[in-house]
């Protein structure tokens, strides 16, 4: 679904100092992947996920999104496929402020030609589970919930891919791994994910694995036994209670 | 891209940002509010004017004034007020065509007048019989004088209804015998009730006599101080001022090179008088409320450039979420637009209510002005639009990639 060909991404202009943020990328990325990238900061895993998302143009290379040269595009024909094709995740949740939750989730239809805005709305919401958060303002909601909202307006538009960057990194473990398992279960009902982070434990719930070192992929591989973040919390809260019982006692 | 939804939103940023709001749409409210208070006070009082004018002057009418008055003001000092002889007015009856009838005017300054042991003090005024139709008097009581007793120098007078109820009460002043000064007056009849004409004399303490008896008897000059001349066809009224001009600089052997002794008000001159008068609020104000507007816009234009800084990510977001450079650009002219129009009801609303309290307080009439409306709702329209346009510039053409780091 997600083909990248020779793809490099050269900052800076001819003549004065160039860096090669991303340098001949290869990937190819399927229909129902759950795939992480990693990368310590400045390794190109931020400008790899502009060019997916469509925010920025290769220098070179080709782009094939459902065998569609997508890097030659205008503007307003990128603005669209990402409209339809691309849910953004973002580390710092991106919402508006002074907003209601279902207002930011409404956003990405108001750029779309469809009707009935309110009830896809409400429906993303239902998703990530916050049905009964709807008239809340976004500055009412804990971080974990905040980040929901993002989700939910990343899937309003039922598009392929969803596209994480960073979204468990402005987040507590446990607040992140809900998160993570809010994507595990999108994966599962047949989304495409991609997941930007620097942490490999968060890579871990991932089918596969690619990590990106000076703008070049230097591994690429598949997870044999991902971790299950929902497990995890379970027992997390096990533990919790295991402690709780301890200090009990003495 | 759903408009109705962008639209909607801008209501919402602009609510939720209410101090922003506040100082925004301040100078429109402000130049709006001014504009719409002196459009309606100056439609209000030409209108008013006007209407009080036509009573007294109609298309038809030529007013000729001894000495040179310049439009809208005073007597020039310089002009001899004696050259204007009631044998002029006559000569202009007779020989120009189309002239119908004249009234003449002169008055004393303020005179005793005096029944039984009241005594009003006011001037008194001279007319020839033709005043009743000329000048638009009519009598309530009794009748108005004849040409008769006008060409004999009767003493006969027509008084004011103040006069009439401060020197009669409600005894009927008609066949009543007064004086002026020393002289002895029958007063022939009682004058409609008409208020304050537009120089603020009070026209029901009029008196008013005929003019031989009031050059004769109370003053003892051979010049008037004026006429209104009625012609036939007021098409012809301009034309037939053109004639009298050179009538009378005849009548007063003037040379080339000497300015008339006497002035002309035509029905044209008298238009001009009346917007000269209103200069002060179809010109000078409007450019203030003006100059208010354009600092309103320019307000616009600098807090929205900075609620674009504030907003990067916001744009930056909407980008990512598959809003077009022309989407980010509708949303920030809609939001400055529905700012300006915002400002603009308020001041428009504010500026009727003002111009209504004041012409209510004067007891004028307030004259709904829908021009305003109009300016109020299209004006700020434009402004919003022009002072829209460089933030939301700005603002389409951020990098989306910026914006969300």
């Amino acid at each position: 679904m997600i083909q990248l060909r020779n793809v490099s991404k050269i900052y800076g202009k001819d003549g004065g100092q160039q860096v090669n943020a991303l340098d001949s990328a290869n990937l190819n990325i399927n229909k129902g992947e759950f795939v992480a990238i990693i990368g310590a900061s400045g390794s190109g895993k931020s400008t790899m996920m502009n060019i997916l998302g469509m925010l920025d143009r290769p220098t070179s290379g080709e782009y094939y999104l459902d065998d569609k040269e997508v890097s030659t595009l205008n503007d307003d024909e990128l603005a669209n496929i990402r409209n339809k094709k691309i849910g953004f995740v973002f580390q710092k949740f991106h919402l508006l402020p002074k907003t209601t939750a279902i207002e930011n989730v409404e956003l990405p239809l108001i750029y779309s030609d469809r009707k009935d805005i309110r009830k896809f709305a409400v429906e993303a919401l239902a998703k990530v589970g916050l049905s009964n958060r709807g008239k809340h303002r976004t500055n009412e909601l804990s971080g974990g919930q905040q980040q929901r909202v993002a989700i939910a307006r990343a899937l309003v538009n039922e598009p392929e891919v969803i596209l994480g960057d960073e979204p468990t990194g402005n987040l507590d473990s446990k607040s992140g791994l809900e998160i993570v398992g809010v994507f595990q279960e999108l994966n599962r009902s047949g989304k495409t994910i991609i997941l930007i982070t620097h942490s490999s434990e968060v890579a871990q719930h991932a089918n596969r694995i690619i990590r990106i070192h000076d703008g070049k992929i230097v591994e690429d591989y598949k997870v044999e036994k991902p971790l299950d973040a929902v497990a995890e919390l379970a027992d997390l809260k096990n533990k919790k209670v295991n402690i709780n019982t301890e200090v009990h006692k003495s | 891209m759903n408009k109705y939804k962008i639209i909607e939103s801008s209501f919402r940023v602009l609510s939720r940002n209410k101090l922003n709001t506040f100082f925004m749409i301040l100078g429109i409210v402000i130049g709006i509010a001014a504009l719409s208070l002196t459009f309606s006070l100056g439609k209000s009082t030409e209108k008013q004017l006007t209407e009080k004018v036509k009573k007294l002057f109609s298309p038809n009418n030529i007013l000729i004034t001894s000495g040179r008055v310049e439009l809208g003001g005073g007597r020039s000092s310089e002009s001899a007020t004696a050259n204007l002889k009631i044998e002029d007015i006559e000569a202009i009856m007779n020989e120009i065509p189309g002239v119908t009838m004249y009234d003449v005017f002169q008055t004393t300054p303020e005179r005793d007048v005096i029944f039984g042991n009241k005594n009003v003090s006011t001037a008194i005024n001279g007319g020839t019989a033709e005043g009743e139709i000329v000048m638009r008097r009519s009598v309530t009581k009794g009748e108005y004088f004849s040409k008769a007793e006008e060409k004999s120098s009767a003493r006969v007078a027509l008084i004011g209804t103040k006069i009439a109820k401060k020197l009669f009460e409600d005894s009927d002043p008609v066949g009543a015998q007064i004086r002026v000064g020393q002289v002895p007056f029958t007063v022939k009849g009682v004058l409609e009730e008409r208020g304050i004409d537009p120089h603020g004399s009070d026209l029901d303490m009029n008196v008013i006599v005929p003019i031989t008896t009031l050059m004769n008897r109370l003053m003892n000059v051979n010049y008037i101080a004026g006429a209104k001349i009625e012609v036939e066809d007021a098409s012809k009224t301009e034309e037939i001022a053109v004639k009298i001009t050179s009538l009378l600089r005849e009548r007063h052997s003037l040379n080339v090179n000497e300015t008339n002794d006497f002035s002309l008000v035509t029905p044209v001159m008298v238009k001009e008088i009346i917007k000269k008068m209103n200069r002060v609020f179809t010109l000078f104000l409007p450019l203030i409320s003006g100059i208010a507007l354009l600092v309103g816009g320019v307000v616009i234009v600098v807090i929205m450039l900075m609620s674009v800084s504030k907003r990067v990510s916001e744009i930056g977001l909407r980008k990512a979420l598959g809003a077009r450079p022309k989407d980010i650009m509708f949303q920030f002219l809609v939001e400055a637009s529905v700012l300006a129009l915002f400002g603009g009801v308020i001041g428009l609303s504010l500026g009727l209510t003002a111009a209504w309290l004041f012409m209510s307080s004067k007891g004028l009439i307030f004259f709904f002005p829908w021009e305003t409306v109009l300016i109020g709702v299209l004006f700020p329209i434009i402004i919003g639009v022009l002072a829209g346009i460089l933030p939301a510039r700005k603002a389409a053409q951020l990098n989306p990639i910026e914006a969300l780091s």
